[in-house]
């Protein structure tokens, strides 16, 4: 029977503002900071025991980079970043050293507009959710333009501003169609197979969702955004769980708050679930207050330990669910 | 058809003023529909906070939380529940501690509340996080009272000095304790050192805690009883000064700065229908943009825009804002330096308004955003004035006419015989305006100056 449990959370104590992240071959975490400062650099290196290995500069080649949104590894571990206000991916070593970058902002064959996800395929080529042009793009990872498909709809395989995209053990593509709230599933060539969702907030409905992730058993993982939550579905779109998310502190917090006695002594007599008025019950209410809350969910990641990722960007951190089959 | 520079008048006060075409529309359905259309506020539209959300993670936090207010003063389908949220940030006065969240929460406190009973809008505003933590009622306790909160009830967002004694505030006081925030004690010492830390900010929220309220016995302006809160307000409200000062503040808000004879009766008239209608606010409105005064010549421009009023004007007249997602066209920015940046109050007791806002040295700096706008004939607002300038007679036009013109389609204006023979002499420069053919876009420019002019004007400054 499926199931989730809660592990850990990575973050906090202004360690990492993450935004995505990318695991290295040898198991180390590459967080991609949506803004530095406050103790975080671009990319924090660390690991699930929360060591920080290193900090490594905002590097995006002509100086630093804008909105970097998504960060991805190829076979070569060659990190790909991809900036959505540059309208380009940037390509750095493991150091943040610069090798090259490709795109621009347009809307003609591998042009970009506030492009939003990258993601490898098992054959090293990308395929970026292309926001503004409500598409989808595939490149070879020096950015030669292969294909696309989608355009401004609502209809099967058009796209109302994507945000996240994925791709599960066949090569299939997963998008979170944001505006549409719903995500879609499509052929490696952008054939569509199926739409999953609708707007609302009940189990099997989504708002804005922001992101999405496969396992190797087919089960979908949504970042259901706007509902402050993930849900699970399996293979076919049906609803299997929801995670509202139930972070504890880190590492890195609980000794921002072993140094600040004041707010250690007050926190402790705190309920940090708290019994909220009417007026604060939507989700973005719930999680504004509710600090173990999910929070801005960006990002999504299952590793090879059946271990699930959940980035949620508003609270500086990400939470670790195991899942047990 | 109701009169166009009635419904303009109606406009400009009960909301953030309306182009030529809406106000056509509004008249077409008559002047008191449209009183009642401002008075029941109904979808207010879409502001595109998700893309906000989307575009920027601290998306309410700072600064960006008042952006999102000018955006949606900008483009609400409700002109009036904007105009009565700012009149009551005015009112009931916080400054920014930390959390944008907050405040954006006490603004839909106010819509929610801005047209029912000012009893329940003084225990919304009671219950407040935001305000509860401004003025320290989380440090108002059984055993250690802290009459701030309370004070300033009866002193400035109600009766006002003279109405109450000293006893008074404390048993008021008395009344309030246990009304707090969630986790006070921890979310006071994060306001207090601005922490956003392990995990950002977490927002507030209203709590009572019946443990640490005084049950005992208060007298509170002549009533004896275990009152809490609400008991208080309920007081409050019965309490003639608080009629009159309700009324008196939304008279001078939305009628006129100063108060004359025509402006007692009418704030006679709102504070019997205070009464008439338990204390009901939209009623009150309805007394006061329905009576002669409002209507009269004498009322129109009677009041100086307040900065966010003149410059959210703007950005809707001229459409330099087009859609949500384009922000509010520098308006965030642009009230601070003529001294009104909100939720930025010099103190609890609000903003001093009226001519003061002009006689500061802010006077260039509200017609330099102005102007900016209105001379620019890319903008869709000054387009259409310039579109039917062009369609109402013949296309070519004196310097007398175009300023005519130009005054009617901005406001309409109504200018002093001095200020409309300088701005004649101004539009001279260069003879007739000919908006036919090959000059057309020169004359635009031209347009375009004599309405930035206008802007400059002492009249342009009123409301």
């Amino acid at each position: 029977m499926f199931s989730l449990e809660y592990v850990k959370t990575i973050g906090g104590g202004r360690k990492i503002r993450p935004y995505d992240i990318a695991f290295s071959a040898d198991g180390k975490y590459y967080v991609l900071n949506h803004a530095t400062g406050f103790g975080a650099g671009r990319f924090t290196v660390c690991n699930f025991d929360e060591d920080i290995i290193v900090e490594l500069p905002d590097n995006a080649g002509d100086g630093t980079f804008a909105q970097p949104v998504a960060i991805a590894f190829d076979r070569d571990e060659r990190m790909f970043v991809l900036d959505e206000a540059k309208h380009r991916v940037t390509i750095l070593d493991k150091n943040a050293e610069f090798l090259g970058e490709w795109g621009a902002n347009g809307s003609g064959d591998g042009e970009l507009d506030r492009p939003s996800a990258l993601r490898f395929d098992r054959n090293d080529d990308c395929y970026v959710a292309d926001q503004m042009n409500h598409r989808v793009q595939k490149f070879t990872k020096d950015g030669e333009y292969l294909l696309q498909w989608g355009s401004f709809g609502d209809g099967e395989g058009q796209f109302n501003m994507p945000w996240g995209l994925n791709l599960d053990s066949h090569d299939c593509v997963y998008v979170a169609d944001w505006r549409n709230d719903r995500i879609q599933k499509f052929t490696p060539d952008g054939e569509f197979l199926a739409a999953f969702g609708e707007s609302g907030r009940g189990d099997g409905q989504f708002d804005r969702p922001s992101c999405v992730v496969v396992d190797d058993e087919g089960y979908v993982y949504v970042g259901d955004w706007g509902n402050e939550r993930v849900q699970v579905l399996d293979p076919d779109g049906g609803f299997v769980a929801k995670l509202h998310g139930q972070a504890t502190l880190s590492v890195w917090a609980s000794r921002f708050i072993d140094s600040n006695p004041d707010e250690k002594r007050t926190r402790e007599a705190s309920n940090l679930y708290p019994d909220l008025p009417h007026e604060l019950s939507s989700p973005f209410h719930v999680s504004s207050q509710t600090e173990p809350h999910f929070f801005g969910i960006t990002s999504l990641h299952v590793d090879d330990q059946d271990r699930l990722y959940v980035v949620d960007s508003r609270r500086q951190r990400f939470q670790i669910y195991q899942k047990r089959r | 058809m109701s009169d166009i520079g009635l419904i303009a008048h109606l406009m400009r006060r009960a909301g953030f003023g309306a182009s030529r075409g809406e106000v056509e529309a509004y008249a077409a359905q008559g002047y008191e529909a449209t009183v009642e259309w401002l008075l029941h506020p109904g979808d207010p539209g879409d502001f595109g906070e998700d893309l906000a959300k989307r575009r920027a993670i601290g998306f309410d936090e700072g600064g960006a939380a008042f952006e999102l207010w000018m955006v949606r003063m900008i483009h609400s389908n409700n002109p009036l529940e904007e105009k009565m949220a700012l009149f009551l940030h005015g009112l009931f006065p916080v400054i920014y501690m930390s959390q944008g969240r907050a405040l954006l929460n006490q603004l839909d406190s106010f819509r929610r509340h801005a047209f029912g009973s000012f009893r329940d809008l003084l225990v919304a505003l009671s219950s407040d996080p935001a305000m509860l933590l401004f003025l320290n009622n989380n440090d108002n306790h059984a055993d250690a009272m802290n009459e701030n909160y309370g004070r300033e009830l009866v002193e400035l967002f109600s009766m006002g000095v003279g109405n109450y004694t000293e006893r008074d505030v404390k048993e008021c006081a008395r009344a309030f304790t246990g009304w707090t925030l969630g986790n006070a004690d921890y979310m006071a010492v994060r306001a207090g050192k601005n922490s956003f830390d392990p995990y950002g900010s977490i927002a507030w929220h209203y709590e009572y805690r019946p443990d640490d309220h005084d049950t005992g016995v208060k007298t509170f302006l002549g009533e004896t009883g275990d009152f809490d809160g609400e008991d208080i307000c309920d007081i409050i409200a019965r309490q003639p000064a608080s009629a009159r000062f309700i009324c008196t503040r939304l008279f001078q808000f939305f009628a006129a700065d100063t108060v004359d004879a025509g402006g007692r009766r009418t704030i006679d008239e709102m504070v019997e229908t205070y009464y008439s209608s338990g204390y009901e606010i939209r009623s009150v409105l309805r007394t006061l943009f329905n009576s002669d005064y409002f209507k009269s010549e004498q009322a129109r421009y009677a009041r100086v825009k307040g900065p966010v009023e003149l410059v959210i004007n703007a950005v809707r007249m001229t459409g330099a804002s087009p859609n949500p997602a384009a922000g509010s066209a520098g308006a965030n920015g642009a009230t601070g330096p003529m001294g009104q940046a909100v939720y930025r109050p010099p103190s609890v007791e609000g903003w001093h308004e009226g001519k003061e806002w002009i006689e500061s040295g802010a006077l260039m700096e509200r017609v330099n955003f102005v102007a900016k706008l209105f001379r620019d004939p890319s903008k869709q607002g000054v387009r259409d004035i310039i579109d039917r300038i062009a369609s109402s007679n013949g296309g070519v036009y004196s310097p007398e006419e175009t300023v005519d013109l130009c005054l009617d389609l901005i406001g309409p204006v109504r200018a002093s015989e001095e200020t409309r023979a300088h701005l004649v002499e101004f539009a001279s420069v260069g003879g007739d305006v000919d908006l036919r053919g090959d000059d057309r876009g020169k004359s635009e420019v031209r347009v375009g100056e004599i309405l930035a002019l206008i802007t400059a004007t002492p009249e342009y400054q009123f409301a």
